[in-house]
């Protein structure tokens, strides 16, 4: 047996370590543990903040995912309020998501995922001819026709497509060539290039995908700009509590918005949609089908079992969340948890999430049995009900601050533990495809929206391509890979049907851009709460917001990654990624590439993850650092 | 240690005429913001200093910086990363992982001590001995002590290296601070925003890759060239403001015209940053220009200035005035906007002068 640490896990947001019990005979992993190992206490600092500032300050919450927090945070705030975004708002909040979701997706797939699966190394062994002959095949084989209906046509033919010329092949390679000889690997360095997963795939594909790496991080820019028109900026684009700032004008020069932004916006849409047509979905399937091919059809986990959503992408502005406006009228109706999944739709379990689910007491629960807080008493409690006593008991072996290994049996990770009815669950787009499709294929859904039918149409198309059922593919690493891929290309279409509905509505002549009939505080009510939710690029976010005589008083976020990377509890089990790292196999215990790349799939975001709650409003006190007289602490 | 190639090496072996060569020179001026005059040089940095080597460190960070910096159009992050920086370590991009990782990082701060340059995003965690904030089993702050040793320069990328930012923000429970007062004797270059403009964080690095120096810096430390003005001096909206011209809500008659956002807590007049000028995305936007008020984040304690919101108007400017009356007898009024605007920008300039004078004496007498 041997005893792995992974610390830092690269290529994701923030701090994670993962230590993992390997079996050196089977390749089996015996036991795996996730810990976040760091945190910031964001939720701690909102207290007394003006409810209107919050999207700006826990925005800072993570900027790979930037908006999401955002979003979600106007969209608490509004509900706490009862304030009803007008529809130019609600467009432009879906293609703020959208634009993100595309572009996180694409850089998450080339610029943190892709050097697990692909080599420079390996590249260098590549035929350019053969090399534009396989891309030619890719594009023929793995392209998905899938588009939204009825569709704006604003471009005259698809303007970004990959070169399928040797010379360009030859070129990239005598660059990778160039930086490997040299010596000087840059950010190539010290990567287990000698593993054996990288000769799962011929040296043509190798090269194919750093060309497609390197083009994609050019390309990556200018997918945002959606959200530096309506935003101003990207990371951190500005939203304003009510709908958007960018107002809209037709006839003034200097107005935020107008014909020729609006053109920005299109052209990066349709930009995004060939970068994920022509790119992303064939380069993906390509890979993975190989992979499938080679049997490599682990690191599913807890996928299988239990995956959770909250539902996507409201079609018209709504009353709120908390009275259950939100979830009447949506493009994606993922929210809700479905169980088994692996057994196929015919035994998969369904259970709805609604409004009640949220504000009930019981039904999502936070633990911190293995997480470095304390409770005063055993159990778990709603995040409202939050409390937070910072717990640092330090590792296993070695000190506080040089740890050896983790304590599994103990305290492991500045992340609680989520649950949906005392269960942990998995959530992102892999939750979001398995959801939509059982609850289609169940007849649940009745009639299916575009975007849901365009789902079901994926997933069977994807199905076909590998030669296996859904449930087969689905909840594993590649399923997982795979289904952002989709996702991917679905946010892509749900882009362009928002800009048309935007448009549609400005030519209506609503330019309506922000609802501020209740800006001022003087007309809130001395107490209220709200909750928001987004479909995130990496699954399901919830915030939660208490507001009183116009202040913050409670803060909380219950967010992708802490569903998936929360340590064990003794009663619901292990989270995701501990789960998905006991169903993954080893091949060289010294280099678990294989366990850094089934905790990638998962696209971790680890800001987001570590946070403190404190419902009760208790400070922590105020601490003055200063670099020549130290540290101080003024208990409050 | 093997000999580290320069750009102009690197432009030979690629089969890069002379002539190109010396136009993407040029081109480098302009982005550096350098006169032509001084094209020579540049000229002959590029030809002989080696690639320089970074490192690129984590601390209490949302990684916002380093998506940022290869948001950057021009040089773009792929040319920068692949021909013109040596980035031997950085989190985001960086295709290992754990062990191996660690013991490259070690080696190639042990093979470059003295030569690399050392980026940090994020702030420092202090409290309880830094264990807020743990990477590769160490603190970051230990990390960040040694790192920063070795360093020729420091580049403390972003609001939270550079001042604390947001997880600094009262009531701080990690203990957190900029990076500065840990870095010894290691000079320290301050790029504030959350996060920096994308071309601001590359042409840093470009500037000391070029030149083999730190950019000519203010009394913040931060680079002169990027954050000589205020927002509100080099802002497209300030014809209105001097014609008392306002949005008074957000998607008024004013915000739809584009006119000055100050009523709205804009933070433009006093905050130095490009993004008037520069902007973001090749001059596509910034916030004001989106209708957002700008909030201030290159400021060191943006998140905790003001009287609790960022709606609030500017606390630190009423000299300017009352911006309502400005607004209401437009005429007479505008021409006192204006001598009181020009009033205020003096004082600031004073002020700025005075406190670059004591922190240049301060700098002298160390």
């Amino acid at each position: 047996m041997k005893h792995v640490v992974v610390d830092p896990i690269t290529r994701i947001e923030g701090h994670l370590r993962v230590e993992v019990s390997v079996d050196e005979a089977s390749g089996k992993v015996t036991d795996a543990i996730s810990s976040g190992t760091a945190w910031r206490g964001l939720e701690i600092i909102m207290k007394d903040r003006d409810p209107r500032d919050a999207w700006a300050y826990i925005q800072r919450v993570c900027g790979v995912c930037t908006t999401a927090h955002a979003l979600a945070s106007v969209r608490a705030v509004e509900d706490a309020l009862g304030i009803s975004i007008p529809k130019n708002a609600n467009y432009v909040r879906n293609i703020m998501a959208a634009t993100l979701t595309v572009q996180d997706h694409i850089v998450h797939f080339y610029h943190l995922h892709a050097l697990d699966w692909v080599s420079p190394v390996e590249a260098l062994a590549a035929d350019p001819v053969a090399t534009a002959n396989l891309q030619n095949t890719v594009l023929a084989t793995y392209k998905l026709p899938f588009r939204a209906p009825e569709t704006s046509a604003t471009e005259a033919f698809e303007h970004d497509y990959p070169a399928a010329t040797p010379s360009y092949f030859a070129e990239i390679q005598a660059k990778v060539k160039a930086i490997v000889d040299s010596g000087k690997l840059g950010i190539f360095s010290a990567q287990w290039w000698d593993h054996p997963d990288f000769k799962i795939l011929p040296p043509e594909v190798h090269l194919m995908a750093v060309a497609h790496y390197l083009e994609m991080l050019d390309k990556q820019r200018e997918l945002v700009t959606p959200h530096v028109i309506f935003g101003g900026k990207n990371p951190h684009p500005h939203y304003v509590v009510g709908g958007m700032p960018c107002s809209v004008s037709l006839t003034d020069g200097n107005a935020p918005v107008n014909a020729a932004r609006l053109g920005v916006v299109d052209r990066a849409i349709n930009m995004g949609r060939s970068l994920i047509n022509n790119y992303y979905l064939p380069d993906l399937l390509a890979i993975g089908h190989l992979y499938v091919k080679a049997g490599k059809v682990d690191g599913g986990g807890l996928a299988g079992t239990r995956v959770l959503g909250v539902g996507a992408y409201p079609l018209e502005t709504y009353s709120a969340t908390s009275d259950g406006g939100f979830f009447k009228d949506l493009l994606v109706r993922c929210n809700g948890v479905v169980e088994n999944f692996k057994d196929g739709v015919a035994n998969a379990v369904y259970s709805e999430i609604s409004a009640e689910d949220l504000t009930s007491s019981d039904t999502l629960t936070e633990g911190v049995e293995h997480s470095w807080y304390s409770y005063p008493k055993d159990g778990d409690l709603h995040p409202w009900d939050g409390v937070t006593e910072p717990k640092f008991t330090g590792p296993k072996e070695g000190t506080g601050t040089e740890w050896k290994t983790l304590n599994e049996q103990g305290k492991y990770s500045w992340l609680k533990t989520p649950k949906w009815k005392g269960k942990v669950c998995e959530v992102g787009p892999l939750a979001r495809y398995i959801i939509v499709y059982t609850k289609a294929k169940k007849g649940i859904l009745g009639d299916l929206t575009w975007a849901e039918d365009m789902m079901v149409k994926q997933v069977e198309a994807v199905s076909q391509v590998l030669g296996v059922a859904p449930e087969v593919w689905l909840p594993t690493m590649v399923g997982r890979t795979a289904a952002r891929a989709l996702d991917g290309q679905l946010a892509a279409e749900i882009n362009k049907y928002y800009f048309d509905k935007l448009v549609a509505n400005l030519k209506s002549g609503d330019t309506t851009m922000a609802n501020m009939s209740k800006w001022d505080p003087e007309r809130w009510p001395a107490e209220c709460k709200g909750v928001g939710l987004y479909e995130a690029p990496r699954g399901a976010l919830q915030h939660w917001i208490c507001i009183k005589n116009g202040k913050t008083a409670n803060y909380q976020c219950v967010v992708p990654t802490t569903w998936n990377a929360c340590p064990r509890d003794s009663k619901a089990g292990q989270g995701a990624y501990e789960l998905a790292m006991m169903d993954t196999k080893v091949a060289v215990p010294d280099k678990p590439l294989e366990i850094a790349k089934v905790i990638r799939s998962f696209d971790p975001c680890m800001a987001c993850a570590t946070h403190m709650f404190n419902a009760k409003g208790e400070r922590l006190g105020v601490m003055t650092t200063d670099p020549y007289s130290g540290t101080r602490m003024d208990k409050e | 240690m093997e000999k580290r190639e320069s750009l102009w090496e690197k432009c030979l072996r690629k089969g890069i005429s002379r002539r190109t060569f010396i136009k993407g020179c040029t081109g480098l001026c302009a982005l550096m913001g350098v006169s032509v005059d001084r094209l020579a040089e540049v000229v002959e940095a590029a030809e002989a200093k080696p690639l320089p080597v970074v490192i690129w460190i984590h601390g209490h960070e949302c990684t916002g910086c380093d998506e940022s910096f290869i948001r950057s159009a021009a040089p773009l992050a792929s040319d920068l990363v692949l021909s013109q920086i040596d980035l031997e370590y950085d989190h985001l991009l960086s295709a290992a992982c754990g062990e191996p990782f660690e013991a490259h990082l070690k080696a190639t701060m042990a093979a470059n001590k003295g030569n690399y340059i050392l980026a940090v995003e994020g702030a420092t965690c202090t409290k309880d001995n830094g264990v807020y904030c743990m990477s590769g089993g160490h603190t970051f702050s230990s990390l960040l002590k040694e790192a920063a040793a070795g360093a020729m320069a420091v580049i403390a990328y972003g609001t939270c290296a550079a001042y604390g930012g947001i997880q600094a923000a009262k009531p701080n429970p990690t203990g957190s601070s900029g990076i500065g007062a840990f870095c010894g004797a290691t000079p320290v270059v301050n790029v504030p925003g959350c996060p920096p403009i994308p071309e601001v964080m590359t042409g840093v690095v470009m500037h000391v890759a070029l030149f083999g120096s730190l950019p000519p810096l203010d009394g913040e430390g931060r680079p002169k060239q990027f954050y000589g003005n205020r927002i509100h001096d080099t802002c497209y909206r300030r014809p209105f403001f001097d014609a008392a011209m306002f949005a008074d809500s957000y998607d008024d008659a004013g915000a739809k015209a584009g006119w000055c956002l100050y009523k709205l807590g804009c933070r433009g007049p006093e905050t130095y940053n490009s993004c008037g000028n520069i902007r973001w995305f090749e001059g596509l936007s910034y916030p004001i220009q989106s209708g957002a008020a700008c909030i201030g984040c290159a400021n060191a304690n943006f998140w905790d200035d003001g009287v609790g919101s960022f709606s609030e108007r500017l606390p630190k400017y009423g000299k300017l005035g009352n911006a309502d009356k400005i607004g209401t007898a437009v005429g007479a009024a505008a021409v006192v906007g204006v001598a009181a605007h020009a009033a205020a920008s003096v004082v600031q300039k004073g002020k700025r002068e005075a406190i670059e004078a004591a922190e240049s004496g301060k700098k002298e007498s160390r």
